[in-house]
Parts: structure tokens; C-alpha cells; sequence
């Protein structure tokens, strides 16, 4: 498949990391998850996503990370048209990306260093790359000196700092972070959206779903709020509500 | 793929084997149990199939020539033997039997005539040269083991030293009246027991050959149980293939239950599929060559122990070495064992590699 890469088309600057033009998606059961979806998220934007349970919000970042595929529109990742992709080519678009889970999804039997390292496994580098990369990335989530501690050993918001570094490690061009906060301290909430800000700062497009509303009101972001498959909300200029 | 990935998925592979040790360790043994079943059925079928070449190295066919005897006396399966006998179709014998109703009561070798009135110049073999130069002919030919010169002579001394025991003065009327009735001829074996009926075909067809007499109900007999060992021996191995091959794939399945979290993270991070496939394949290959070499140790002692008790008891020597087939059996054990452990994995990650994240995660 012909990649269609948006900034050849409308400009470096213009080019957005996430749009979806028309997006529905209704599931084999018959819910209706998305509807008539449009939005363009540009590069270096942090945009919390909102909205209740049912709204629509996994399957939005469902559509993003391409577990799911759209029954109608165009979803445009990274230069990637989702709509178009054969299935062989996902791992390259998921290699664009680092993904933070609500419940961690780190590897018990490994210690915090291969945990990290696994990300960078899997894309083939080389042992003294990974040496160098998974350091650098525990520094900047601050566990440096966890590096050999076993998953089980770390608090809760030390466990998700590890699983932002290994979001991190390789260097993506945007982070979808699904719920980070949800199995945190209010404390570390605001660390960790402290640390995805200072990323984001670097350039990092950050899409974060959330159902913390003074983490939204607290970090002036883009808000995009979904409710009943539809976008009905959308604060582009990043004032809270 | 480059090189460091192989070798951190081959090591993860191993890996896998002895945090999965419980289920690796009752994989190795269904296994095992398996290829040393499929090892001793090789190792008997070996045994019977040397026992079956003995025995048709004893099926002796005779093949009586025509010479005067021949002529004289008809055929020799009717004087004998009361098994099949095979009746020489060539023109010679044909001439001769035809001749027999015309011929008048007595002749004798002096003149040159038989007692069927046919003279001597009408035999195909009249010498011993002659006879010797029919089986060099018949050794010549295809699926032959050994042919063995009997003259005329030997054959009456062997009846009277073997049937006739103490009692050779009732034949002595067979030297002095009417000389010595039998041909000369020739011991065959056979190589191949199953090409029996066409290469009676052509020795018959040889010019010279008079009647042959065989045992060819044994030969077919031997024929069917080798048959029907060789089918049963396909049978069994087939089918211990495939609980081999379920084997594998169900600790492969137990790994991978295991493992869903990783293999979902995997794919979170764009991970192929050969990338997550390569682990469990390493895996499954690996107990399936552990298997290979516990199994040609097993079959090792249990057939030595077999062959030392049958030795003793039978006093039996016909056995198949174990040294003879030990390369055979560990070739065959390490292709059961990677083919197990290959497509097992492989089938069974198959099924899974189409599941996302999310769907992994809820298996």
C-alpha cells in the first residue's frame, strides 16, 4: 500500500498527527460507538479526550492505534491512511507511537530496565542502543535508580512512570495515554500529566483520555469531549470545562 | 529481522521453556512416549523384515532342466513334491510330451533313443557343462540371490541319505534296471519374495528349463505379512504423529495463555508477527529435540534389554543391531520433534496473531 503522507500534501507545518474525516463505526452487535466523526489533532498538540462511559472514547483511540477499522470515513495517523492500511503494514504505525494503559500492562517476570527494553526488542535495536536509550528514558521519568527493581517492588504511579518510559523509549511522534492516572494517587495524577506536559513540550503529540475533571480544569489543554458516538465538544484554544 | 532480534527471540524461546517448565516437562514426556513407541515400532518392523529375508532366503525354488531324465520320467513336481508345480511351456517340453503317446515300450540310452522314442540330440542339456551354463544364465537374472548346481547324481545320493535312511536297498532297482531318474537342476533363492510369479515367468522362459517346483503360497504369505506390516507400521507412526502434533500445540496454547500480556504489549508496540511467532516456534523445536534425544536413549535401553532377554531365552542370534538403526531412529526422532514442535506452534499462534490488543488481553 501506498503510504499517503499529509504533510506532502498540505505542508510541514499544516500537517496534522491525527484526523479523522467522517469516521462512523458500528460494531458487528450493532452499537453505534462513532458517528460522522471529524477532528484534526496537529502535531505537538496535547489534547485531553472526555466524556462518560459509552461516549465513544476507546473506540476513538481504538480507531488511532487501528485494533479497529472504521465502517465509513478516513482516519489519517502520523502520515498513515488507516483506511487504506493492509494488516502487515500496522506494526509500522504502531512503531510511530508509544502507548500508556490505565492498568500499566507491565511484564511481572521482568525488572523495570527489561521492561522498558522490551519496546526497543521489538523494533530490532541494537543491545548497546537499548543500553543507552532505556537510561535516558528512566531519567527522565526519574526511576533511574529502579532500574533492576522487579514491577512488584514499585508503587503504583512508579509502575505507570515505567510504562511512560517505555512509551518514550523509542522515540514517537505521538503518545495515546488511555486513562494514566486511573490507578493513581491524585499526587501522582498530576506528576504524571506533569511529565507527559514536559514531553509534550519537546514536540510530542500527546492524547490523553481522562475522566479526571481537575486534571482538565488544572493543565490548560485541548479538550475534546465525546458523548454518544459524537464529538460535542471541542475547546480548541484549551480553556477547561 | 536482523541478527540481534533472532538471537533475543531464540533466547526468549528458551527461556520460555523453564518458566513453562511444569507444562515443558509433561510435553517432553508425552513426547518422548511417542517417538520411543514409534522407535520400537521401527526397531520390531526391522526385526520381522530380517526375520521374513531369512525365511525367504529358505524358500528354495527347484528348477529341474531337460535332459534325459526329464524326458524320460515326466514331470518331477508329480514324483517329488506334492506342492505347486510349474510346468515348462517351451517347444522342447511340448515336443516331448506330444511324442510320449506315439512312442513304442523300451529304449535305452545306448542307442540314442529314450523310452519315449526321442533321441538324444532332441534334450536342450546333455552335460554337465551344459547344465552349468543354464545357471549362470539363471543367476543373470533379475531378483536372483543364489543359484546352486544340483546334478543328478546328488539329488538321488540326498533323497537316500535324507528320506530313504536305512532302507536304500528298495531303490537299488533304480541304479541297476533303470538307472537314475532324476534331472539335473538347479537350488534358486529369490531376493525379493514379491516379485515371486515374474521371475518364475522368467526363469520358465530360459531354454533348457523343463518344470519348476516351489513353495509359492509361502512366498505369498511372506509377501502379505511384510505388506502388512509395512501398513501397519505407516498407521501407527501416522497417528503418533498427530498426538505429537497436538502435543506441542497445546503447551504452545498453555505459553501463549501465559504470555498474552507480553504478546498484546508486543503488538501495542508494533511488533510483527514473525517477531512474536519466532519465541514460541523456538520453543516448540527445542522440546521437540530435547524429546528426540531422551527417546533414542529410552528405545536404546529398553531394545537392549529386549535383544540381552530374547538372546538368553531364544537363544535366538537374528537381531537386528540397535547400532544399525541408532542414526535412522535420531533422524527420525529430530524430524518428528521439529516438525511437532514447528507446526504446532505455528497453528496454534496462527489463530491468535489476528486477535488485538484489547481482544488478546481477554482471552
Amino acid at each position: 500500500m501506498r503510504i499517503i503522507n499529509i504533510s506532502d500534501i498540505l505542508g510541514k507545518e499544516s500537517a496534522p498527527a491525527i484526523e479523522f474525516r467522517g469516521v462512523s463505526k458500528t460494531y458487528i452487535s450493532g452499537t453505534h460507538a462513532l458517528e460522522d466523526v471529524n477532528v484534526r489533532i496537529n502535531k505537538g498538540e496535547f489534547v485531553f479526550v472526555v466524556g462518560s462511559s459509552g461516549a465513544g472514547k476507546s473506540t476513538f483511540m481504538k480507531l488511532i492505534m487501528r485494533e479497529e477499522k472504521a465502517n465509513t470515513g478516513e482516519i489519517f495517523v502520523n502520515g498513515f491512511n488507516l483506511t487504506k492500511m493492509p494488516r502487515k503494514q500496522v506494526p509500522m504505525l504502531r512503531r510511530t507511537m508509544g502507548i500508556v494503559f490505565q492498568d500499566f500492562r507491565l511484564i511481572p517476570t521482568m525488572n523495570v530496565f527489561d521492561n522498558v527494553a522490551f519496546a526497543m526488542h521489538v523494533i530490532g535495536a541494537s543491545s548497546r542502543k537499548i543500553r543507552v536509550e532505556v537510561s535516558k528514558a528512566l531519567s527522565k521519568v526519574s526511576l533511574g535508580h529502579k532500574a533492576r527493581s522487579m514491577p512488584s517492588q514499585l508503587s503504583g504511579g512508579e509502575q505507570q512512570r515505567v510504562g511512560l518510559a517505555r512509551a518514550l523509549v523509542n522515540a514517537p511522534d505521538l503518545i495515546i495515554a488511555d486513562e494514566p492516572t486511573g490507578n493513581v494517587d491524585p499526587t501522582m495524577s498530576y506528576e504524571i500529566v506533569n511529565l507527559l506536559t514536559e514531553i509534550n513540550k519537546r514536540g510530542t503529540t500527546i492524547l490523553m483520555v481522562t475522566h479526571d475533571h481537575n486534571l482538565v480544569r488544572d493543565f490548560k489543554h485541548r479538550v475534546i469531549m465525546l458523548d454518544g458516538g459524537r464529538i460535542v465538544a471541542d475547546n480548541m484554544g484549551g480553556d477547561a470545562q | 529481522m536482523n541478527l540481534q532480534s533472532v538471537k533475543y527471540l531464540t533466547k526468549e524461546g528458551i527461556k520460555n521453556i523453564w518458566v513453562n517448565r511444569l507444562m515443558s516437562l509433561a510435553s517432553v514426556g508425552v513426547l518422548v512416549a511417542c517417538m520411543v513407541l514409534i522407535g520400537l515400532s521401527l526397531l520390531i518392523t526391522a526385526n520381522v523384515d530380517l526375520a521374513l529375508g531369512n525365511l525367504e532366503k529358505q524358500n528354495v525354488v527347484m528348477v529341474y532342466f531337460n535332459d534325459y531324465n526329464s524326458v524320460l520320467y515326466g514331470d518331477k513336481s508329480d514324483a517329488t513334491s506334492s506342492e505347486t508345480s510349474l510346468t515348462s511351456s517351451d517347444a522342447t517340453s511340448e515336443t516331448s510330451s506330444g511324442d510320449e503317446s506315439e512312442s513304442g515300450t523300451s529304449s535305452s540310452a545306448e542307442n540314442k533313443v529314450d523310452i519315449n522314442g526321442i533321441s538324444e540330440n532332441d534334450y536342450i542339456i546333455h552335460n554337465e557343462a551344459e547344465a552349468r551354463a543354464l545357471c549362470a544364465q539363471i543367476e543373470k537374472l533379475d531378483n536372483i540371490l543364489s543359484v546352486e548346481y544340483v546334478s543328478s547324481e546328488q539329488a538321488l545320493s540326498n533323497i537316500k541319505e535324507t528320506m530313504l535312511d536305512g532302507k536304500e536297498k528298495y531303490f537299488e532297482f533304480l541304479d541297476e534296471e533303470y538307472g537314475n531318474p532324476l534331472s539335473d537342476g538347479a537350488k534358486v533363492v529369490m531376493d525379493d519374495l514379491s516379485k515371486f510369479d515374474e521371475t518364475i515367468g522368467r526363469i520358465k522362459a530360459l531354454n533348457g528349463v523343463d518344470s519348476i517346483v516351489s513353495q509359492n503360497d509361502l512366498a505369498e504369505k511372506i509377501t502379505a505379512i511384510k505388506n502388512g506390516i509395512g501398513t501397519a507400521g505407516v498407521w501407527i507412526v501416522a497417528i503418533l504423529l498427530i498426538i505429537s502434533l497436538v502435543i506441542v500445540s497445546n503447551t504452545i496454547r498453555v505459553t501463549m495463555y501465559n504470555r498474552k500480556l507480553e504478546i498484546s504489549i508486543m503488538k501495542a508496540v508494533g511488533a510483527t508477527d514473525s517477531f512474536i511467532r519466532i519465541p514460541f516456534v523456538v520453543e516448540g523445536v527445542t522440546i521437540g529435540l530435547i524429546s528426540a534425544v531422551i527417546s533414542e536413549g529410552f528405545v536404546y535401553f529398553c531394545y537392549r534389554v529386549a535383544t540381552e532377554t530374547l538372546k538368553t531365552t531364544l537363544g535366538t542370534s537374528d537381531i537386528v543391531t540397535f547400532g544399525s538403526m541408532a542414526w535412522i531412529l535420531l533422524l527420525v526422532f529430530v524430524a518428528i520433534g521439529v516438525l511437532a514442535g514447528t507446526i504446532g506452534s505455528v497453528i496454534m499462534i496462527s489463530k491468535y496473531l489476528k486477535r488485538e490488543g484489547s481482544e488478546f488481553a481477554a482471552i
